[in-house]
């Protein structure tokens, strides 16, 4: 092969890579920019004040009521909820793979944790509707088990997968040094792990944690379908609530293109990208450092 | 090894665009395809009747989705389908958007619907008048103790806000839904909730009564302030007559331009043939 001819396909080679590089940025970039436009026509019709501060959303009625406040609470509380639930299994999970279980169980463990991810969201809100639900309503003597708690548990159970791996992964990167210094101190294989290999480990945890909130707060069908749609504003874990994903998604198919409706399920949109922007960007960030720890 | 990589991935990436062009073409509106899309209420409906339609036109190809009325006169507006089905008038708003594009467009009723009003059936009460109704609907009454003494909280079971059903009994009652009640998927799901639920009430169509089994349930008859007799949404003699409160007239909508192509397949419906299967399947035809 002539050099031309290499430099030739070297160049082409780059310039296609340039490319598609460039076509994932200008997609976010096209992205962002549509959001930002149709929330900006939103709030020329819509006072921001209303929109931050009422308490009811019912665009359809005949004195639209455009308020974040009912989706952007349901939606926070049902985050919350899966956390509460989801951290400590998950950082206890990850802490016995990586500490405790044997080799052999280790090796089933991981995968199949994994496979959780693999479910489909409209799986699990399937069997929120027909298992959890009914379940939930016997145990606390409720009519309905369509609420905030169903919707937290299912997405516990989505968001385990990710808070498992990537806290395994910041356990196993402390370095074995920690461990050994502390076990020749005296201390036994409990207190090091709570008191030396986890509190080393945190920045990991907590990235562990911030990706996987910003799965449960992203999530859409498993919510649409197993917590309710109630828009009022909920007062407990057993009320149905109606989070800002499902919103958009139940009603994005009614709205007339470019009317204040239309503009509106853009702004909440818009919101809930906010949030999970920052929330991904402390993850990264945590995830960052103990990417400088570890060398 | 990095270049290996992302050449497989160009190549994914022209099949994938190989894909997206097939799929644009394919989706170019044909005249060989009726697609009709909408009302949630109509759509099993549409495909009972489309199903004997084709075996009488079995050159003409009809494509169904549901959605919602909202989406279906959305799905219009937005030329993505040449019916669509709605279980309510076509509102100010959308009249307006066709004005605007200057597209005309027609209406067909091809059925009756009526909403039943389910309770379980250990609900002690048969029947309830609107004024009622609307107090439950609207969170004026929280618990059932006004109506049968039993001090248990209501819990209302809709549709969601992009359902034809929700707009017509909101309007039809004249009221604003309590903002505590829930919203299912469909008319399957409020039926579930309520056959577990003692002190639940739902609305969903008659069609789903007859078909999804009564059984643990009730539907409640309904009077009007007037003094009438109440009625039953399973009553096709009083519903042919109009008497039941919330009967309602099933819509198709179509643009005029495409008459033409659509006209075979309503014809079908105000057949006899038609009429029988509107029937059979728990809805009221229209008698011309």
């Amino acid at each position: 092969m002539s050099i031309k001819k290499r430099e030739r396909i070297d160049w082409l080679f780059k310039q296609i890579f340039k490319t598609t590089g460039f076509i994932t940025i200008s997609l976010l970039g096209g992205i962002f920019f549509m959001l930002l436009y149709n929330t900006v026509s939103f709030f020329i019709e819509i006072n921001p004040i209303d929109f931050f501060t009422g308490s009811q959303w019912n665009p359809s009625s005949v004195k639209s009521k455009f308020s974040i406040v009912p989706l952007a609470i349901s939606t926070g509380l049902v985050a919350f909820g899966s956390m509460l639930i989801a951290v400590p299994l998950g950082i206890l999970t990850a802490a016995y793979i990586s500490e405790l279980a044997p080799k052999k169980l280790q090796n089933i463990l991981k995968p199949v944790i994994e496979m959780l991810a693999a479910i489909p969201s409209v799986a699990i809100g399937f069997l929120g509707i027909v298992l959890l639900g009914p379940a939930l309503a016997k145990l606390f003597g409720i009519q309905n088990g369509l609420n905030a708690l169903n919707g937290s548990i299912l997405l516990a159970l989505m968001a385990l997968p990710t808070i498992i791996t990537i806290s395994e992964d910041a356990i196993n990167a402390v370095p074995h040094t920690h461990r050994e210094a502390s076990l020749a101190l005296g201390a036994n294989k409990w207190e090091t792990l709570f008191k030396v290999t986890i509190p080393a480990a945190m920045p990991g945890l907590i990235a562990a944690v911030m990706l996987g909130l910003g799965r449960a707060l992203g999530e859409t069908m498993t919510v649409l379908m197993a917590t309710g749609n109630a828009s009022a504003i909920p007062s407990g874990f057993l009320d149905s609530i109606r989070t800002i994903t499902a919103t958009i998604a139940i009603e994005m198919g009614e709205v007339p293109y470019q009317t204040t409706h239309y503009f509106a399920l853009f702004a909440i949109a818009a919101v809930l990208f906010l949030i999970t922007f920052i929330i991904n960007l402390l993850g990264e960030y945590f995830a960052n450092r103990l990417r400088k720890f570890h060398h | 090894m990095m270049i290996i990589a992302n050449s497989v991935k160009i190549r994914n990436f022209n099949l994938s665009l190989f894909i997206v062009v097939l799929l644009l073409f394919s989706c170019k509106s044909d005249n060989n395809t009726i697609r009709i899309k909408g009302s949630d209420t109509e759509v099993n409906l549409v495909a009972d009747i489309s199903e004997s339609f084709h075996t009488i036109n079995p050159k003409l190809l009809v494509s169904i989705s549901g959605g919602g009325s909202g989406l279906g006169i959305a799905s219009l507006i937005n030329g993505t389908t040449d019916i669509a089905n709605s279980s309510r008038r076509i509102n100010k708003k959308e009249i307006e958007i066709f004005y605007n594009k200057s597209i005309q467009i027609d209406s067909f009723i091809f059925a009756q619907d009526a909403i039943a009003f389910v309770v379980s059936e250990n609900v002690n009460i048969n029947s309830i008048s609107t004024s009622d109704l609307s107090k439950i609907l609207n969170g004026t009454y929280s618990t059932w103790s006004q109506l049968t003494r039993e001090n248990l909280p209501v819990n209302i079971y809709g549709r969601q806000s992009n359902s034809g059903t929700y707009d017509f009994v909101k309007n039809k009652l004249g009221i604003e839904f309590s903002t505590h009640a829930k919203q299912m998927n469909g008319n399957a799901q409020i039926l579930e909730a309520i056959k577990a639920d003692n002190s639940g009430i739902g609305y969903v169509g008659a069609g789903y009564l007859i078909h999804g089994g009564i059984q643990g349930l009730k539907a409640l008859t309904i009077f009007t302030d007037e003094p009438t007799e109440a009625v039953s949404p399973l009553d096709a003699k009083k519903i042919s007559i109009g008497a039941y409160f919330f009967q309602r007239p099933l819509y198709q909508y179509f643009k005029v331009m495409d008459y033409k192509k659509v006209k075979p397949f309503l014809d079908f419906e105000k057949s006899e043939k038609g009429k029988k299967i509107i029937h059979s399947s728990g809805y009221y035809p229209v008698e011309l």
